[in-house]
Order: C-alpha cells, then structure tokens, then sequence
C-alpha cells in the first residue's frame, strides 16, 4: 500500500492505478463483512449485551472516518434506496422527509437478513409489533459495530492517505451538482464490481431525528432491503456537514429523505401483501407436509409384504419397459452382451451356478470352463433364479446403453453455426486413422502363408502350430456359440435345425482340419497334432474338442496320440529309473499334470466307450511301433498303459467280449508282457521313499489281473526287491502313513491273489 | 498368448469380477498397495477399502489411511489373486474380443 503510495507521487493522474487498488479493498471490506453477516446471524440471540458495545465503540471510530468519508462517498453506489425513491416519484412525501428522516433502525434495518425479516414478520402476524421493533433496533446496531470494525481493520492509516488523491476529485464532483442522479452515476462507473455497499450510519448522529411515526413501517423496509444487497456506507456526520457547508446547500435532509421517506409508504402495501400471501404459503406447506406425513403413515401398514425378490422382479419389468421404449440397440440380448463382455458374463454366471442345488443341469458354460463331463446341457438358457439379479444387472447396463445410445447423430450442428461438433465416448472413440483393410480376413493378411494354398507338413513351423491352435478355439467358440443357440431337439422347426446342423458340421470339418490330425505320419517331421500337442493351450484344448468331435475322430486323435506316445512332450524326455530321484524340471512336471488333467480324462473316457477290438489295435500299436521301455517308465505312459489294460479286463468282466477277439488281446497282451518285462523293475519312480510309485501299482495291478499264472509269477519275481523294500520301509514310517503304503503295494498284490500281510 | 489388455481395456469387465477381491495395486511413484478392490471405472479408476501399503515403514503416512481412490492414470501393475482368474476363459474372452475387433475393422 505505502509502496503504491509512493509510486504515485507525481502521478495524481493516476486515478486508475489507485483507483483500482481502492476497488480491491473495497472488496476485501465486503467479504470480510458477509462473513460478518453470516456469523451475526447466528449470535443474534444475545442482542442486549452486543447493543451496549455498539454504542460503546463509537467514541473510537471518529479518527478514521473523516480519511473515509471522502473515499466513500465517492465509491458510494446509489444506494438502491435511492433508487427506489425516484422509481415511486416519492415527490409528494418529501415535505415529510425532514421529520421521518433515517432514523437509526431504518438504516440498521437495511442490513438485516432474511431470517430477520421472517422473524418480525412473524412477530407482527401475532401482533406484537411493540416486541419486534426493539429486538430490530438491537441487532441492527450490532451490525454497524463489526461492519465498521472491519472497515477499520480493513483500512490501516495509509490506505487513507493513499485514497486523498482521490478523494479531491470527487469532492468536485460533488460540488458540481449534488443531485442524486449525479451523484449515483459516477459511483455506479467507479464500483466496477457492483458490490453492495452498505451505509454506516452513525446511531448518534441520526437519533435526534428518529421519530414515533416511522415505527410501524420497520417490518417493510426490511423486507425490501433483503433482496437489496446490503449496501453499507460509511457516513460520517463530518462528512455530510462538511459537504453541506459546502454546497450551501440542506443536503442532509434531502440524502435522507431519499433514503428513508420513499420507502415508507409504499412498503405498507408491500407489508400487508406479502405478509397475507405468506401466512397462506406456509398455511399450505403445512397442510401438505401432513397430508404426506398421513399417507406414508398408512402406507407403512404394508411394510415388509414384498420380499427383495418381487421388488427385483418387479424392478425388472419395469426395466425392460424401459428398454423397450429407448429401443435396445443390443436386441440380441443375451448374446449381444455375450459378445461384448464375455469374460463377466460367463464367469458371473459360472459363479451363480455354482450356489444353486449341485442337482441341477450346468450350463454349457460350466461345461467348458469347469471341465465338467457329463450331463449335457438341456436347453437353450437354464436361468436358475440366483441368475435374476444378474439379468437384471444386464438389463441395467442394456437400458443404460440405450440411453446412452438415444442421441444417435453423432455430430452437434449448432442452429446458425458453420460448423459441427462431433461426439467421442469411450465406446466409440472419435476416429483419428481410417485405415481401409485391403483385405477381407486375417487368413489373406499374412504375407508369409499368402503363397501355398494348401499348407503342407513339411513347412510346419512353431507359428503355424500356434496358428492352428487359435483356429481351433476360434472354430470351437462358434460350435459353442452354436449349440448354446440351437432349439432343443423336440422342437418342430425342422428347417432350423437342418440349418443349424449344417452349420455344425461345417465347424466340424473346420475343426477337424484345423487339428491336423489327418496329415500324413511321417518318420522324420514331428507330426503337426504331436507339436499341437505340446503346447499348453493345446492340451486344455482337447477336452473341449472332443465334445464337438463325432466318435471315429475321437478315435482317430486316441491312435493318433498312441502311436506318437514316445514323441509326446510328457513322455519323451520323461523316464524315470528305479532308485534315482526324479529328476523332471519344473516345466516338464507341470507339462505332466496339465496333460493328466486335461487329456487323459477324455481319452479314459473314449477308452471306455470302445469296445475290444479297439482297445487291442492301440495295445498292438504301443507293442510294435513304439519303445515299450521308453514309454513304460514315463508316468504319462504307464497311465495308459494302465487305462488300457484295466479297460481289456472290465470289457472281459462285462462278458461284452467274442471269443475271438478275446484271443486276440490275450495274443497281443502276452506279446505286451514279453517286451514289457525286462522294464519292470525299472519303472518305479524314485527311490522306496520317495512314494510317487501308486500309479506303477495300480499299473502292475493291471497286469496282474489279466495276467496268466505264469506271467503273474514273472511279475512278482520282477518286482519283488520293491514290494519287499516298501514293507520294510513301512514299518518305520508312522502308522498312517505305513498303511497308505501299504494299500499301494496291495492294489497289485491283492490283483494276483495275495496280500501285504503274508509277507509280514 | 493373446493380448490380455486387449479385454481389460475395452471395459472394466474383468475388473468387475474382482471386485470383492483382494488386489495390490502398484502405482507408477513404486508405492504398493493392498486392499479389496471395491469399484473400478471406464478409466480404470480404482477404489480400494481396508488397504494396507505394503512398505508401511517407508510410507508411514499412508499408514492411518483405510480407503484410497486412485486415478487409473497412476497405477502401474494390478496384482491379481491368481485363484478368482479363470485363465481359459479369459483367454477366450480375448479371442472373441480379438474376432470381433478384426470383424469390425473389415
């Protein structure tokens, strides 16, 4: 402040540059008296004491106001009083301004808030005008003391200085013609920012005018300055005498007059008007509230008589109301959100489906994703009821998108405007790039593969594998897609379903060459099923593709895996030697498990479903095309070997076996133990301890079964270290743990007729 | 491997799942925190309640905090509870997502 002081020195002119300061503290005044406002409010309650200090401060006052009446006169806005009093052409009342001139609760009244005004109103409606007129009287003063403390605060000694400058030129302008018009305008330039500026009237000064006859009208002249910002001026009696000395003129009364007089009459009408129509606004708030109040009351006798399930249901129709009077763009429903947002979808509704009575059908999702074998799906959309909050979700997020997509031109064209503004959302991103694809499928799009029409096995590299087995997935979701849409099997419209079974066993034929099975065996080039195979994600997929795959190719893949046993991932590389320790890495273990999981189910199952004649073809392949040593001492291969066997000995049980082809397996069973033999005692995993040797036992266990007399003895004698180590082993193992020993060992002898407990 | 973000991006779908899961978050100032993932937005904006950091001893102002709504924009990793994916499925889920994207770009 000083700083800009100084700065001026010379510049008198300037009136801009100070003038703009003055502003900012103007400003300042007027936020730091709204706040004021606010919190006087609250303190109203204790008017009496706040009544003796406003009194009491003004003996201090005086030594700045001289500084600011010149400065604020000329800030001064015209008041809106004033303006009010031209507005009414308040002419004939004049004479009467000297009497009923501002008196000290008018002005005061000016800066009362609304809840005030309410309150004398309220006051008056019971018609104690006598009560309400002092509690005004009181506050009022009050809110001259901290508005004019925060002046003086705001103010400091040089600030007032700085203002001298000027507060010259106003003064002329004063001089010039102290009309009000005059005297309005150049404030109204000079405040910028329109703020409400109050008057500070000095009780002092005014009391000896305040008269009886104004009395009544206070609750009026409230009511107007409500909505007339608070105007707040600081008047000073030096000032105005000065001013008055000045122009020679009785400026006091007439300033008053235009503050107070005008105001007076026509706020009678005003008063009884607003008071009538507010009695009956709140006569009728009232009655509404109770009528409201009344009818929640009898509602709430029917609490609790709609269980959260009708509500949803009802939410639901509801909902779908909705959706159909937006106009779902998604009208596939259910399969449109699949396609979107399958990921949720499916799991949320795997997740559902868990919860329900386990009795109950799974979904062909469930089927897929949980590796469920079994019951078939047996319809087109089983919705358990646990499902309906999430079809509500669905429909939720339907409507939603529906209304998202309501406004479907994309572009805003302002009426008159020359161009257009274009919508983005996340869904549909404004385009930056618009590439055109040359080409219409990603199968055209590879350059490498654009040359050979027919992929032939010679040039199958990992890529093409991994290819092929993206193809696979691809195809199967379709066939998915497909049977999740296909009409149960009763339904009549045959002409649906020939389609749909077209369609099928199109994807079927997809499928089938996309696997590759039916490339030529060759003795060089790992075949492309086998490097298929050897992927993880080939592996997972062969559960799913057998569903869609009809029994002969089922078959055909079983021989295809059995004849390439040695060169499967999980076999080749595999072996294990009788006393040394495993010594797979962790990406073969886990190879292992994933193909125990997921492969060897479908192929028991397969297996299963065979009849004799299979099941010794696959035995004769193992003997005579492959390494019976390789592959009888890799967990993977003794699996099935065991699958195999033990498949034989059930068929023969069932009696579903001819004779002849009973002789044959017995042929090619002997042939099996002869080349098996010699691997026997080799084929256990690890040491005795170890104890990942069950599935050798349940192995040997096979062979006991179907084994003659004879070749049962050479079993026995071939295994016979291992059986007698893991008793002995037994006996210093804790119990538990020594009987599950020894149930292993007895899964193989209890299979030749004998038990652990005879050795013992 | 199909591109996972691929389906993570396009909605929060797969975050949707998770919520009600344990998830730590990694933001790109290395700060880790673990918390129950309870809603996620279009921009993956996360919120997270009951969270802990995990270096509470280098970040012990975060230490009074219980639930954090971070700014897609910051987090780096997304450490997921391995046993609420299911990872075929996800894998499909991009598949399709990938089918439909190559569909739409013809």
């Amino acid at each position: 402040m000083t700083t800009g002081a100084d700065h001026s020195v010379g510049k008198d002119f300037d009136f801009f540059g100070a003038t703009a300061k003055v502003t900012n503290a103007m400003e300042e005044e007027h936020q730091r008296f709204n706040l004021q406002q606010q919190a006087s409010r609250t303190v109203r309650a204790p008017v009496a004491q706040t009544y003796n200090t406003n009194y009491a401060y003004q003996p201090t006052p005086p030594a700045h106001r001289p500084a600011r009446t010149g400065y604020e006169k000329y800030k001064e806005e015209p008041t809106e009083l004033q303006i009010d009093a031209s507005i009414w052409g308040v002419a004939p009342k004049k004479p009467v301004t000297p009497v009923a001139v501002s008196q000290p609760p008018a002005t005061a009244r000016k800066m009362m808030s609304l809840e005030e005004v309410e309150a004398a109103m309220r006051a008056e409606a019971k018609q104690a005008p006598p009560v309400s007129l002092p509690s005004q009287a009181q506050s009022q003063p009050l809110y001259h003391a901290r508005e004019f403390q925060a002046a003086a605060e705001a103010s400091p000694h040089s600030r007032q200085e700085k203002i001298d400058p000027i507060r010259q030129p106003i003064d002329g302008r004063h001089q010039r013609g102290f009309n009000t018009a005059d005297y309005q305008q150049p404030a109204a330039q000079g405040i910028t920012h329109g703020h409400p500026i109050t008057i500070l009237q000095r009780p002092s000064k005014h009391a000896p005018s305040t008269s009886g006859s104004v009395m009544p009208n206070p609750i009026s002249q409230e009511q107007q300055t409500p909505p007339i910002a608070p105007t707040q001026i600081l008047q000073n009696p030096n000032r105005s005498s000065s001013e008055g000395n000045r122009m020679g003129i009785p400026m006091h009364p007439i300033h008053k007059s235009q503050n107070s007089i005008p105001r007076g009459i026509p706020q009678q009408h005003q008063l009884s008007d607003l008071s009538e129509r507010e009695k009956a606004a709140f006569v009728e708030a009232e009655a509404r509230r109770a009528k409201r109040n009344h009818k929640i009351h009898l509602m709430s006798g029917n609490n609790g008589l709609m269980t959260p399930q009708d509500k949803s249901f009802i939410t639901r129709i509801q909902l779908q109301q909705l959706v159909s009077a937006t106009g779902d763009p998604s009208e596939q429903g259910n399969e449109a959100a699949l396609a979107e947002d399958f990921y949720y979808q499916v799991l949320s509704s795997l997740r559902a489906g868990q919860r329900p009575n386990p009795n109950q059908p799974l979904n062909n999702f469930a089927q897929t994703y949980l590796f469920q074998t079994g019951t078939r799906r047996s319809g087109p959309r089983h919705h358990g009821p646990q499902n309906h909050v999430q079809r509500m979700e669905q429909q939720v997020q339907r409507a939603v998108e529906a209304a998202k997509n309501k406004p479907k031109n994309k572009q805003l064209v302002i009426e008159g405007s020359l161009g257009k503004i274009s919508f983005s959302n996340a869904k549909t991103p404004k385009p930056l790039l618009n590439i055109k694809r040359t080409e219409s499928g990603p199968e055209t799009n590879r350059p490498a593969s654009g040359q050979r029409t027919h992929p032939v096995s010679q040039g199958h590299n990992a890529k093409d594998t991994l290819r092929d087995i993206e193809n696979v997935y691809l195809t199967l979701m379709k066939m998915e897609d497909l049977t999740r849409s296909m009409p149960p099997p009763n339904e009549l419209n045959d002409q649906n379903v020939a389609e749909k079974q077209d369609e099928f066993n199109h994807l079927n034929e997809q499928l089938w060459n996309h696997l590759r099975v039916h490339e030529p065996i060759s003795s060089t080039i790992v075949h492309p099923f086998i490097s298929f195979m050897s992927y993880p994600k080939g592996k997972r997929a062969i559960p799913r593709v057998f569903r869609y795959l009809s029994p002969t190719q089922r078959t055909t893949i079983l021989t295809m895996i059995v004849i390439h046993l040695d060169q499967l991932d999980v076999v080749r590389g595999a072996q294990v030697q009788t006393g040394e320790p495993i010594s797979h890495d962790a990406a073969t273990r886990e190879r292992i498990e994933l193909f125990s999981l997921a492969v060897m189910p479908s192929l028991f199952q397969l297996l299963n479903e065979s009849d004799l004649d299979i099941v010794t073809g696959v035995l004769g392949l193992i003997t005579q095309n492959l390494s019976v040593d390789l592959v009888a001492r890799t967990r993977i291969g003794v699996s099935m070997l065991t699958l195999i066997l033990s498949r034989a000995e059930l068929i023969k049980q069932a009696g579903q076996a001819s004779e002849q082809s009973w002789q044959q397996w017995v042929a090619t069973f002997n042939l099996f133990f002869n080349i098996l033999e010699p691997t026997l005692h080799n084929i256990f995993p690890g040491t005795v301890t170890s104890g990942e040797d069950i599935y050798v036992w349940q192995f040997l266990a096979a062979i006991g079964i179907g084994a003659s007399p004879d070749e049962q003895q050479r079993l026995v004698f071939a295994v016979k270290d291992r059986v007698m180590g893991t008793v002995s082993m037994a006996k210093t193992l804790p119990p538990d743990m020594a009987k599950e020993r020894l149930d292993n060992v007895n899964l193989f002898m209890r299979s030749i007729g004998l038990d652990v407990e005879l050795l013992n | 491997m199909p591109d996972l973000t691929w389906t993570i991006g396009k909605r929060m779908a797969f975050f949707k799942t998770l919520i009600d899961h344990e998830v730590t978050v990694e933001l790109k100032n290395d700060i880790q925190i673990r918390g129950t993932l309870k809603s996620v937005d279009q921009y993956l904006n996360i919120k997270l309640d009951d969270i802990q950091v995990v270096d509470e001893l280098k970040y012990p102002h975060l230490s009074s905090v219980k639930n954090v709504f971070i700014r897609g924009s910051v987090v780096r990793y997304v450490h997921l509870p391995a046993a609420a994916v299911d990872v075929p499925l996800l894998e499909d889920a991009t598949r399709r997502e990938a089918a439909n994207q190559a569909g739409k770009g013809k």
